[in-house]
């Protein structure tokens, strides 16, 4: 069952998730992370994510993928035969929310019978969240999206990939496009609770997964605000209207990215005086090199000895040895390395989550560290397991 | 929601769910001004403590009308009130300038604090503290305080004062090795992608810990790490690694624009006509297939067995891809993209920044972009909020404060000093 989070700022709050993207899914485990009760509607199938893998284990059923796992954990499962937002389970459901989640845009969502003012009709309070894929107004509101798709057309795609531009733009991974949205979508969705509890009633909050990602392009669109210029895809580093210097450095077990600031003598210094230690500084240490005009003129050479530094060592050295003497570099950690990380092991990032057949798995904690309430996701639902318990309807 | 253009600067009264919050706000840079930024949107009043002798690296960063620069290409004498990214980070704000290397700046602030109940911050860990401006004094100074916190790396644990900005932060959490064609470096990402999202996630830390005090009357304290907000936006492949201890070092990973769950083939990103403009094309199912060959008229290749099904598809992927990128090619990308959304295709334009602001629809339509007027700079858009909230207003009443522009309301309204007293404190360097 559900865990109950302690003081949670959530903890009588109701949400019906009608949603069946990673936008509308990943709302949802935050709220219920969090402390929310949140009651997943499902077709007797199950929602698409639980036919997605990867597979618990490698074995392939609804309650096995582990991209339902992902954006599903603290949730409740209730599987509802032909939803109807106005009579019947799903209305009862309704009636007792103080939020609903949808993810659809306006079209599919008259196919299913469903508008997000008329959920609202006689349910002054409800608070319709709707992360669509373009929004539910405009020209494009009833085109279609996926995670490669939104983040093209809303702007990131473009400033991620490589120097060489025969190569298209690449994906970032990890449904970045959904995220974008989620994380709006649940900004709204406070405001909201705070209009509501100041006496407002429910509305509608519709989010835009286009616009999310349309305004988390980061210096693209100043650029063209301002100085309008376009910024150019560059290879693990800002996209910039001209081409700047490499700044992801291989290691004998990597990657790690280090940007130098040539005009900054503190950073240079720090960085010399390490790599003299480990007896890689070459000519480096040559005064004639504090003059910033010098750096520049030897740039290439710099970047060398550099690059052969980098390739000498580890990327867990280059990374703890480098930060205690303050210059900003970072390892390109690999999945498996995350959860052995002295650091987030101290914070407790990463915690164990019981399932039903008594054993735990490890998930990422929550983000949310606070002194008021501790956020921690508990298992993902099975289908329908909580379809008997009626829950909504037996309060 | 949309743009106002007034005139008037002077602060007035704000509106919105937020109005009646305040906010001292430290925060500088991308990720806390982000943050805050959502709060004076919605009618918080977000007063900005600068320093004048420090100012922001948006003040200073050459992002200004009509001189193109690069990122790294600093100004030697940058106006701060010119910044184009410091105008767009923080619009809706009140500004004051204060000089917290003295004890009466340091007192203003606590008067500040004491008045506005909500504290913001993102330096690196230890600045707020040598300031004594720690928990417990925030608490003393007004109980029910809410403190947020917004360093890389949290505070405390054994790397907390580790430096980080965007990219480092991306590089630690794994969403830089997580993205690339198999077999080369990664690409990683061509942005900060952690400000914004580590931005919007302390935002949702802010409003939470503000609904529960309008429930509870209790402050809270929030340490939101980017780190750890970046694990968390690591998705299934994650889980693969954690549950069935599935190396995500292995030559097939990261996988390009190709995906591995769920089945999706063509899927990825494929050139159109002109020089650098691409198109995305996602096909999940045989229906998807079916359109999409449709479209293309039934070229003979596209009906070969080799493509009749997704197993077929995803064994010939290579051949896929080139052939269908011969005829995206011929297309514009929004020509194309409208031709394949129509007939149920998923498929986008890979939209640069003058697409977005000036031919994208649906953009013009919701409004996102809005333009204020600004005193240095002149009329300017901004990146709007991307949602519309049918009984909330988002309140755009001017553009970013200008170093130190509200001093005088602030110290006078706000903390009730005489013109003289904010003379002699201009004149001390105190503000």
């Amino acid at each position: 069952m559900h865990k109950r989070i302690e003081n949670s700022p959530f903890s009588d709050l109701i949400v019906v998730e009608l949603a069946d993207t990673p936008a509308g899914e990943q709302v949802g485990k935050l709220l219920a992370d969090a402390g929310a009760t949140v009651v997943k509607v499902e077709p007797r199938a199950g929602v698409s994510s639980r036919h997605i893998g990867p597979w618990r284990d490698g074995v392939v059923g609804p309650n096995e993928s582990l991209s339902f796992w992902a954006y599903n954990t603290s949730k409740q499962s209730v599987v509802i035969d032909e939803p109807d937002a106005y009579s019947g389970p799903l209305a009862d459901l309704l009636d007792r929310a103080d939020v609903v989640v949808t993810t659809d845009g306006p079209a599919r969502l008259a196919e299913r019978g469903i508008s997000p003012d008329a959920l609202r009709r006689g349910r002054d309070s409800l608070i319709v969240v709707s992360v669509s894929p373009f929004g539910l107004t405009g020209p494009w509101a009833d085109y279609r999206t996926s995670d490669l798709v939104g983040l093209a057309v809303g702007g990131p795609l473009h400033s991620c990939g490589y120097d060489d531009h025969t190569i298209p733009p690449i994906l970032p991974g990890g449904n970045q496009a959904f995220q974008n949205a989620a994380s709006f979508a649940v900004q709204g969705l406070l405001l909201a609770l705070i209009e509501r509890f100041d006496g407002g009633g429910g509305q509608v909050v519709d989010v835009s997964m286009h616009e999310s990602n349309a305004v988390s392009c980061e210096l693209a669109n100043p650029y063209w605000f301002y100085p309008k210029v376009l910024v150019k895809r560059q290879t693990a580093r800002h996209a910039q209207p001209t081409r700047t210097s490499p700044e992801l450095f291989e290691c004998v077990d990597g990657y790690v990215y280090f940007a130098l600031i040539l005009g900054d003598l503190h950073q240079w210094k720090a960085v010399v005086t390490w790599m003299d230690e480990h007896g890689l500084a070459e000519d480096l240490t040559d005064e004639a090199y504090t003059d910033l005009a010098h750096r520049q003129k030897r740039f290439s050479h710099v970047q060398e000895v550099f690059e052969a530094f980098f390739a000498r060592l580890d990327a867990q050295t280059l990374y703890l040895e480098g930060q205690e003497r303050g210059v900003p570099i970072g390892p390109l950690r690999a999945f498996e390395e995350l959860s052995t990380d002295e650091h987030l092991q101290a914070r407790g990032f990463f915690v164990d989550v019981p399932l039903a057949d008594g054993t735990a798995v490890m998930f990422p904690g929550s983000p949310l560290v606070s002194s008021g309430f501790a956020p921690r996701p508990s298992r993902p639902p099975r289908l329908d397991e909580h379809g008997d318990l009626g829950v909504g309807r037996s309060r | 929601m949309g743009g106002e253009q007034i005139a008037e600067r002077v602060p007035g009264v704000r509106r919105g769910p937020l109005s009646g919050v305040k906010v001292a706000d430290f925060c500088w840079m991308g990720v806390g001004a982000v943050a805050t930024r959502m709060l004076a949107d919605f009618g918080a009043e977000v007063i900005r403590i600068e320093d004048r002798d420090r100012p922001d690296l948006p003040r200073r960063l050459p992002l200004y009308k009509g001189e193109v620069r690069a990122y790294g290409d600093i100004d030697p004498n940058p106006d701060p009130n010119k910044g184009g990214l410091f105008n767009n980070y923080n619009r809706n704000k009140l500004g004051i300038t204060l000089n917290m290397r003295t004890e009466k700046g340091r007192e203003i602030a606590e008067r500040l604090i004491a008045d506005s109940g909500i504290v913001t911050e993102n330096f690196a860990p230890g600045v707020l503290e040598k300031w004594g401006l720690t928990r417990e004094r925030i608490e003393e100074l007004r109980p029910g305080s809410i403190l947020a916190r917004m360093a890389g790396f949290g505070h405390d644990g054994p790397h907390h004062r580790f430096r980080s900005y965007g990219p480092v932060i991306q590089a630690v959490c794994g969403l830089s090795f997580n993205s690339g064609l198999p077999g080369r470096e990664p690409s990683a990402w061509g942005m900060s992608y952690m400000d914004n999202q580590a931005a919007y996630y302390n935002a949702i830390a802010l409003m939470t810990a503000i609904y529960h005090r309008k429930r509870t009357g209790e402050g809270m304290y929030l340490d939101v790490s980017a780190v750890e907000a970046g694990i968390g936006l690591l998705g299934p492949d994650l889980l693969d690694t954690l549950v069935n201890g599935r190396p995500s070092r292995r030559p097939d990973f990261p996988r390009g624009n190709r995906l591995e769950f769920p089945d999706a083939a063509p899927h990825g990103v494929y050139p159109a006509s002109g020089e650098d403009q691409w198109i995305a094309v996602a096909v999940f199912d045989e229906k998807d297939w079916s359109a999409l060959v449709e479209v293309m008229g039934r070229p003979e290749w596209a009906i070969d067995d080799r493509f009749a099904t997704m197993q077929a598809r995803l064994e010939n992927v290579d051949a896929l891809d080139a052939l269908l990128g011969e005829w995206t090619v011929a297309y514009d990308k929004h020509t194309l993209m409208h031709l394949l959304q129509k007939a149920g295709v998923t498929a986008g334009a890979v939209q640069n920044s003058r697409d977005l602001v000036e031919t994208d629809p649906q953009i013009a339509a919701r409004g996102t972009f809005f333009e204020l007027d600004h005193p240095v700079i002149g009329p300017a858009l901004f990146e709007g909020i991307p949602m519309r909230l049918s009984g909330s207003e988002q309140h755009n009443w001017r553009s970013a404060p200008l170093m130190g522009e509200d001093n005088d309301h602030v110290l006078s309204r706000v903390l009730g000093m005489d013109a003289d007293e904010i003379g002699r404190l201009a004149a001390e360097g105190i503000i």
